[in-house]
This record gives C-alpha cells, sequence and structure tokens, in this order.
C-alpha cells in the first residue's frame, strides 16, 4: 500500500468517524426511549411544576444569587486593594481571610454562620434570605477578591504611574483608571464567578427552607419526593440552564464590544 | 420507621389473627394456628395481672435453659447497643426485654446480633426464642411470625427549648411559629396535615435540625420520638420534650408463629412490667419523661 502520510491520516480520521456514528446509533436504537422519557421527563409531572418553579424557585434562586453578588463584588473589591495595599496589615487580613473561606466548603461556611452564629451569641438571623445570602456573599467575596487582584495586576503599571505624575492621588488613580480597566479585563471570570454563585445557592437549603424560600435545586428535590419520579430534577436542570446560557452569552458579547473598543 | 417507603400498616395483635383468617388461600393448619394465637393472647390480656406468677416455664420451649435467648440487629441506639463500659448490650429493647425475662419468672437474657434482614425468621429456625430489634408490626411480617402485643409506640413528637417548655406544648400553641420538619418523612407529612397554622421550615437531616432549634431559627422539631427523646435524655438542660403525636405505628416482638405459649408468658411479663412502673422507668432512661 502506498498512501501519503495525509491519506493515512485521513483513513484514520474517517474510521474514528465511522465508529463513533456506529456506537451512537447502536445508543440510540437499545435506548428505551419511552421508558427515559416517562422516568425523566413525564409531560405530567413538568406542567405540575410550573409556574410555581419560576415564580417561586426561581425568584429564589434569583434572589440569594443577586445579593450574594453584590455582596460578593463589593467585598471583593475591599479585599483586592487591602492585599495590595502597601501597608502590613491590611494585606494580612485580605490574604487570611481569602485563605480561610476560600479553603472551607461552603457548605460547612453556611452551616457554622447560619446556626454557630446565633447559637454563640444568641443574636438570630433576622430571616431566611439573610441567613442564606451572607454566608454566600462572604465566600464569594474571597473568591472575587483573587480575581480583581489578578485584573488589578494586569494593567500595566505605565497605567498607575502616568495617572500619579499627573497629579492625581493613589486612591483618585485606582478608582477612576486602574479598576475600570481591571473589570474590562475580568469580565470573563467574574461571569464564571457568578455562574459558579447561582449553582452554589442550592446549597443554602442546609439551613432549612419553608414552602416560600424554596431554591430552584431544593424545589426539584421536593417534587421528586411529591411525584415519585425523577423529572422534577430535569425540569429544574433546564430552568437552571434558562438562566445561565443567556448570561454567558451577554458575558460573550460584552467580551467582544470591549475588544471593539480597545482597538 | 422514619422513611415513608417504610411506614407499613401497622397490625396490633388482635388484628393480627384477622389477617390470618381473612385470606382464604391459607392452609387449614395456618388457620388453627392463627386461631390459637388469637385465643391465647386475647385470653391472656384478660387474665394477666395474676398470671405472671403461675407460668409453666418448661412449657415455654426455650432454646436454652433458665434464659430467653433474643436476636436484635445491633447496635441501634438507643434500642439496643453495647454500653462502653459494661460491654453488656443495654437499650430501651434490651432493658424492657430483661424485665419481662424476670417477671415471666427469673429468667436472664441471652442476646444474639442478628442482620434486621428477615430477622422476624430467626425464633422459626430456632437461633433464638424471639426478635427484640425495634421492629415495627406490619401486615408483612406478621405473616411470617407471631408478634407480641405492641410494645412501642414509633409515635411523633415535640422538642422545644427548655425555656419554652411551658408555653409551646401542642400544634396549637405554635400557631405563627416555625416547626422544623425532616424533608420526606411521615413527621413532615404529619406536620403538613396538622400543623397548617405554623411555618415549616424542612432540613435535610435531624443534626441541621437541633442546631437550627439551638439557635433559635425554629420553635421546635417534630419528628420521630426515638430520635428526638435520644436527644432531650442528652442535652436535657437545653431541650425539652413536650408531646407526643400517634402515627399508629408500633414495635413488638417477633415469635415463631407456633410458640404461643411464650407469646403468652412474654405479654403477661410486659402488661406485668407496665403495671408495676418498670416500663415508664425504662421509657424515661432512653427517651426522657413524656410531657
Amino acid at each position: 500500500m502506498n498512501m501519503s502520510r495525509r491519506q493515512r491520516l485521513q483513513l484514520v480520521r474517517g474510521g474514528i468517524y465511522a465508529l463513533t456514528i456506529a456506537a451512537l446509533a447502536l445508543l440510540i436504537i437499545s435506548v428505551d426511549w419511552g421508558a427515559l422519557g416517562g422516568a425523566l421527563f413525564k409531560w405530567e409531572v413538568v406542567q405540575k411544576q410550573f409556574p410555581d418553579i419560576l415564580t417561586s424557585a426561581l425568584r429564589n434562586t434569583i434572589i440569594f444569587t443577586i445579593f450574594g453578588f453584590i455582596g460578593g463584588l463589593s467585598l471583593g473589591l475591599l479585599l483586592a486593594i487591602m492585599r495590595l495595599s502597601k501597608s502590613k496589615p491590611y494585606r494580612w487580613f485580605a490574604a487570611t481571610y481569602i485563605e480561610i473561606l476560600r479553603g472551607i466548603p461552603l457548605l460547612v461556611t453556611l452551616l457554622i454562620l447560619g446556626f454557630g452564629i446565633p447559637i454563640a451569641t444568641g443574636w438570630s438571623w433576622p430571616n431566611p434570605y439573610v441567613q442564606g445570602a451572607v454566608p454566600l456573599a462572604l465566600v464569594a467575596g474571597a473568591y472575587i477578591a483573587e480575581t480583581v487582584r489578578a485584573g488589578i495586576e494586569a494593567v500595566p503599571r505605565g497605567q498607575m504611574e502616568a495617572a500619579r505624575s499627573l497629579g492625581m492621588s493613589y486612591t483618585r488613580a485606582m478608582v477612576t483608571v486602574i479598576i475600570p480597566q481591571a473589570f474590562r479585563i475580568i469580565v470573563p471570570p467574574l461571569t464564571n464567578e457568578f455562574v459558579l454563585l447561582i449553582k452554589d445557592t442550592s446549597l443554602i437549603s442546609v439551613l432549612g427552607v419553608t414552602e416560600r424560600t424554596l431554591d430552584l435545586a431544593r424545589f426539584g428535590r421536593n417534587g421528586v419526593n411529591d411525584s415519585a419520579n425523577a423529572t422534577p430534577l430535569v425540569v429544574a436542570g433546564l430552568v437552571y440552564l434558562a438562566l445561565t446560557i443567556p448570561l454567558t452569552q451577554l458575558a460573550a458579547w460584552m467580551e467582544r464590544r470591549s475588544k471593539v473598543g480597545r482597538r | 420507621m422514619r422513611r415513608i417507603q417504610r411506614l407499613a400498616v401497622p397490625v396490633v395483635a388482635l388484628s393480627l389473627f384477622l389477617v390470618a383468617c381473612g385470606s382464604d388461600s391459607d392452609t387449614a393448619s395456618d388457620e388453627a394456628t392463627a386461631d390459637t394465637t388469637a385465643e391465647v393472647v386475647t385470653d391472656d390480656t384478660m387474665a394477666d395481672d395474676s398470671a405472671s406468677a403461675k407460668i409453666d416455664i418448661t412449657a415455654l420451649g426455650l432454646i436454652k435453659e433458665g434464659a430467653i435467648t433474643v436476636c436484635t440487629d445491633a447496635p441501634y441506639e438507643p434500642f439496643e447497643f453495647q454500653d462502653e463500659t459494661t460491654k453488656e448490650w443495654t437499650g430501651f429493647d434490651m432493658d424492657l426485654m430483661k424485665a419481662i425475662a424476670t417477671n415471666i419468672g427469673g429468667l436472664s437474657l441471652e442476646v444474639t446480633v442478628q442482620p434486621f434482614d428477615g430477622i422476624w425468621l430467626a425464633p422459626k429456625a430456632k437461633t433464638c426464642d424471639l426478635v427484640a430489634s425495634a421492629m415495627t408490626i406490619t401486615e408483612e411480617r406478621a405473616a411470617n411470625a407471631l408478634f407480641s402485643e405492641p410494645y412501642f409506640d414509633a409515635d411523633q413528637s415535640l422538642l422545644v427549648r427548655t425555656e419554652d417548655k411551658a408555653t409551646l406544648v401542642d400544634l396549637a400553641s405554635l400557631a405563627g411559629k416555625t416547626i422544623a420538619v425532616q424533608t420526606g418523612t411521615t413527621g413532615e407529612t404529619y406536620a403538613k396535615e396538622n400543623a397548617k397554622d405554623s411555618t415549616l421550615k424542612s432540613f435535610d437531616e435531624p443534626a441541621a435540625m437541633f442546631l437550627a432549634l439551638e439557635g433559635k431559627q425554629v420553635d421546635a422539631i417534630l419528628q420521630d420520638l426515638p430520635v428526638n427523646g435520644a436527644r432531650q435524655v442528652k442535652e436535657p438542660t437545653k431541650f425539652a420534650l413536650t408531646a407526643t403525636f400517634a402515627t399508629g405505628e408500633q414495635y413488638g416482638f417477633a415469635l415463631a408463629q407456633d410458640n404461643t405459649t411464650l407469646a403468652a408468658a412474654v405479654n403477661s411479663g410486659l402488661a406485668a412490667a407496665k403495671d408495676s412502673g418498670e416500663y415508664d422507668t425504662i421509657f424515661a432512661k432512653y427517651f426522657g419523661a413524656k410531657g
């Protein structure tokens, strides 16, 4: 057989494609689609999820995410600036905070803050939203701080030097010159944090949920209990996607736009 | 037990007889056995107060002389477990069985540990005289074993902080308050049906519920009596048990189907323990005083 290297490569590639298609075809034929649909996407059960899954569960997930993100972003920005500060105690505090809250699983932090603080101090959380959103924001703050710090460090040093030489104070230069540029850089990783945060809200239910504070994941799990069918979980998963996909698309658009602006 | 899937129709000793007789497919000998069972059980419950002393121990067909041998799936706190220091078998079932054995006529207690699956068949196989293993009386099990009178109501119960002991005494007093329940349990179902004026907060596991109660995130926990009770006994200064709610789930001792004499003896021993207050003492030791 006299085949060039290229021909051989094409043959191998063709073989791999053919095998993949055959495997897929086999899978499609062998799967009992009726049974699968009955177990994972039963139409009566799907219908039963609406409208509560949108009016209550999705709403709660969004509330937790928004509060968690706004809190986390403010805290993260503060921590990042502290971490880059010339003052040693600030740097030390920010570094310790970030290490601790990034190192402990959110689930454990939720339990410690959600239950431990009331037990230790006698003070109790005013409502379930605050009880869930505060630990979420505190942990998100630790992650976002590192993202923001990376963004600030990625702004060319000359920007700060130029601003200072124009007579701006350090704070003024930071706020008006460095941070706006840093944010443009960190849009993609920040979107990532936001998407992670959406999914992390599903852990808040360990603190206990009432009918009104059910988040998407817990709504799905309760649905499984009620209907003895896995469909509610699939529906909840789809609603999560309906939330995250537009968001990542928006971020991608913002990213493209910011690149255009820079030219 | 706790999970809904395991909630089976409870059968008391009398309805056991009805079930056995009600199905036409039973063989004649089975029906005969069931008949005698019912007779012995009912006769005995009526006349047992004075009978406990008169039991002929040799007629009980014990597999080991001078002792009642029980099968149990241990450890299952607080029903059966080994005492850390003495290494002796202890727990609600064990202590109650010891009292019953003594009441029957100075018998001691022997313990055989068995896995729970199909444990109710062990007396038939002569592994032990009876099963004492926190077992709910169900129709399915009653078809293959002879149950004693129920000795424990696996009820739902209300646990509150000690400072609320006097005020939060029933579901009505919890109107407008928050009750913790465990997701997917009989307790949750019960609360949904009976505590409509309270906010229900559902949790994945009991540990979080106790933390929430202690941290005042909830005002009461409604769940299985054994779970709440065991916690109350461990931390009597923090928590108080203020109410129990009947669900109809009951535990019984299981015997071989033909061992009606021993069943009668156990029932009279149990009745004697209830009369003398021994039962209440053992109950309080593991689950705290009711009310």
